[in-house]
């Protein structure tokens, strides 16, 4: 991407101050995450939690959900968090966080249907990264929650240039970031850099955001981009995408984020990718269920 | 309470019991010996197929029936007999839309392109396992409705192929009722199709046309040798039944018919399971297939 034009784009992004509806406690949250669980007093997080009533209420729905674990709904704020775990706790208050954090009208690419993608492949890099039995399920799961945040940037900040990105990518059948390229010149993926780098979000969540489309470039966290830009893939191909046709054809096996995924984590090689495919599928209404616990009722779409 | 009372307090939708552990045991067991994987929300009719079954060896619970289809001497019998009854009524027209969207949107345009060099234009589709013909019938109008675009000046060769003679005989005479056409929307029934009685419809001859229809055994070596030079092969619901070492041998079948650059498509619900390493597991939106990949790929 040419200089002038990383230039526009971080300086469009310090000007997007129309987030009014993001949480409070979204900042202080984000601040948390980036610490060791050890480090971190449950006190604290369920003070955040209880902040925010609608966020407290959203995060008792969420957490009841099956695909985080639990039957039953948790009684408390305090309940969930010993049964869940902090840090499983701290992903779903993001989430929640993140759910209301931008204004439905500015968005030229539906909230449900972002919202599903993003967190379906939240939960399949949880999956993915439970199964691989690599360091952080939970760090997976925020990394695939977030790297598509460019998406919003794009709605806020190059409204007009997103549409017509969007609108070439329906008519054509393209992957976005491909359409997004055509017709913009640069990606969600440098407009989501420039927000996590404003957010101040970890090096490595910044690695997936701006990489996530081209594993190649990353200089480090390799193997967590590799799993985001798999389990993005597996999310498209599974009726988690962007709400329309994208005529692509995946040979997971053949992609490099595989092979680099693969010397991380040998175990990938032992994964039955059909039967992880059909599962997902099995999951996909209950991640439009929590999609719908998350936003409330569904935004009209302008 | 009067019998026209208690119709209106019957749900319209049946509330459906939470369902017992074992049959995802089963469900997993299935898919193991199988390669058949019922999904959460089919996981009932996995529960249905297995309460018929249960009646006929004199299993009371699930859990009885779970120790028949594990420790009993008749126990790959009763396998047989569970998966028939868990895939009856799989057989209909225009089944899966997301293998068709993949076929015409991803995978055509491919094999065009990889043979546009070639003198002769010829696509070649086998439907091993074709059953009555529903899914024969379904690529070919599919096919025909490609005969002025992407397939214009292309001959399309469709080989159906069964063991059973008399669901070929069947398949060759094309007639489905209401069941077998609740998919075919009204577009397609007008174009494709011609009344037969007063409740079915006949598949014009045009389409039959483009088919072959044949018995087969997938097991008979010598014949398999001859299936070669495929684009395309359908196999669904078939290799289920397969022990190891024979669905072994089908696939490897399969794989070599296949030209570089072709595609193999199981049922919806099935996997391969690592069979054969050759060929590239691929997916499309919804659906998946096996692809043994072009020379141009690199990657024979």
């Amino acid at each position: 991407m040419i200089e002038s034009m990383s230039t526009t784009i971080r300086e469009r992004v310090q000007r997007i101050e129309a987030m009014p509806a993001i949480p409070a406690v979204f900042l202080p949250l984000l601040n948390i995450l980036g610490d060791p669980a050890k480090d971190v007093a449950l006190d604290e997080v369920v003070r955040l939690i209880s902040y925010d009533n609608s966020i407290a209420a959203q995060c008792m729905r969420v957490a009841s959900s099956p695909l985080f674990g639990l039957t039953h709904a948790p009684t408390s704020i305090k309940s969930a968090v010993i049964s869940l775990g902090l840090r499983r706790v701290e992903t779903i208050l993001l989430t929640c966080c993140l759910g209301q954090a931008f204004p439905a009208k500015k968005w030229a690419l539906d909230p449900v249907v972002f919202w599903r993608h993003s967190m379906g492949c939240a939960l399949v890099c949880r999956k993915f990264s439970e199964k691989l039995h690599a360091a952080d399920a939970e760090t997976a799961y925020m990394a695939g929650l977030l790297h598509d945040i460019g998406f919003m940037v794009n709605c806020l900040a190059f409204s007009e240039e997103f549409q017509l990105a969007m609108k070439r990518a329906v008519q054509e059948e393209l992957p976005l970031d491909a359409a997004e390229l055509a017709t913009m010149g640069f990606t969600h993926c440098d407009t989501g850099r420039a927000l996590a780098e404003k957010w101040d979000l970890s090096k490595d969540l910044v690695e997936v955001i701006a990489h996530h489309h081209g594993v190649e470039k990353s200089q480090s966290a390799l193997p967590l981009v590799a799993l985001v830009h798999l389990s993005d893939l597996l999310c498209r191909m599974s009726g988690l995408g962007y709400g329309y046709y994208e005529r692509q054809k995946v040979d997971f096996i053949s992609d490099p984020a595989w092979a680099v995924l693969l010397k991380a984590q040998p175990e990938l090689g032992d994964v039955d990718l059909v039967r992880f495919t059909f599962e997902l599928e099995e999951a996909v209404l209950e991640i439009h269920e929590l999609v719908s616990a998350v936003l409330g009722p569904v935004p009209a779409r302008v | 309470m009067t019998p026209a009372a208690q119709t209106a307090m019957t749900p319209a939708v049946p509330i459906r019991q939470p369902i017992d552990p074992v049959y995802r045991q089963i469900r997993d067991l299935v898919y193991k010996v199988s390669g058949m994987y019922k999904q959460e929300e089919k996981l009932y009719l996995l529960a249905d197929g297995c309460s018929r079954r249960m009646k006929n060896v004199a299993a009371r619970t699930p859990r009885d029936y779970w120790d028949h289809l594990t420790a009993h001497p008749s126990r790959e019998g009763e396998l047989r007999q569970l998966l028939n009854e868990i895939t009856i009524g799989e057989t209909y027209l225009f089944r899966s839309p997301p293998q068709l969207d993949a076929l015409r949107k991803v995978i055509l345009p491919e094999i065009v392109a990889d043979k546009a060099k070639q003198i002769t234009k010829r696509l070649r589709i086998w439907s091993a396992g074709c059953s009555t013909g529903e899914e024969s019938y379904t690529l070919a109008m599919n096919m025909m409705e490609e005969s002025d675009g992407l397939l214009k000046d292309w001959t399309v060769e469709i080989l159906a192929t069964d063991l059973n003679d008399r669901s070929v005989e069947s398949a060759k005479a094309g007639i489905y009722g209401d069941y077998a056409l609740r998919s075919v929307t009204d577009y397609f029934k007008g174009k494709y199709f011609s009344p037969a009685d007063e409740k079915k419809l006949q598949v014009r001859p045009e389409v039959k046309k483009l088919i072959t229809f044949s018995r087969l055994n997938l097991q008979d070596d010598s014949r398999m040798l001859f299936m070669k030079g495929m684009d395309l092969i359908f196999c669904c619901n078939v290799l289920i039944y397969f022990d190891g070492p024979s669905k072994t041998k089908v696939v490897n079948h399969f794989f070599s018919n296949l030209n570089f650059g072709g595609y193999f498509f199981l049922g919806t619900s099935e996997s391969l399971v690592k069979l054969n390493d050759k060929f590239h597991l691929v997916h499309f939106p919804g659906t998946i297939a096996y692809w043994k990949p072009s020379l141009s790929s690199g990657k024979p």
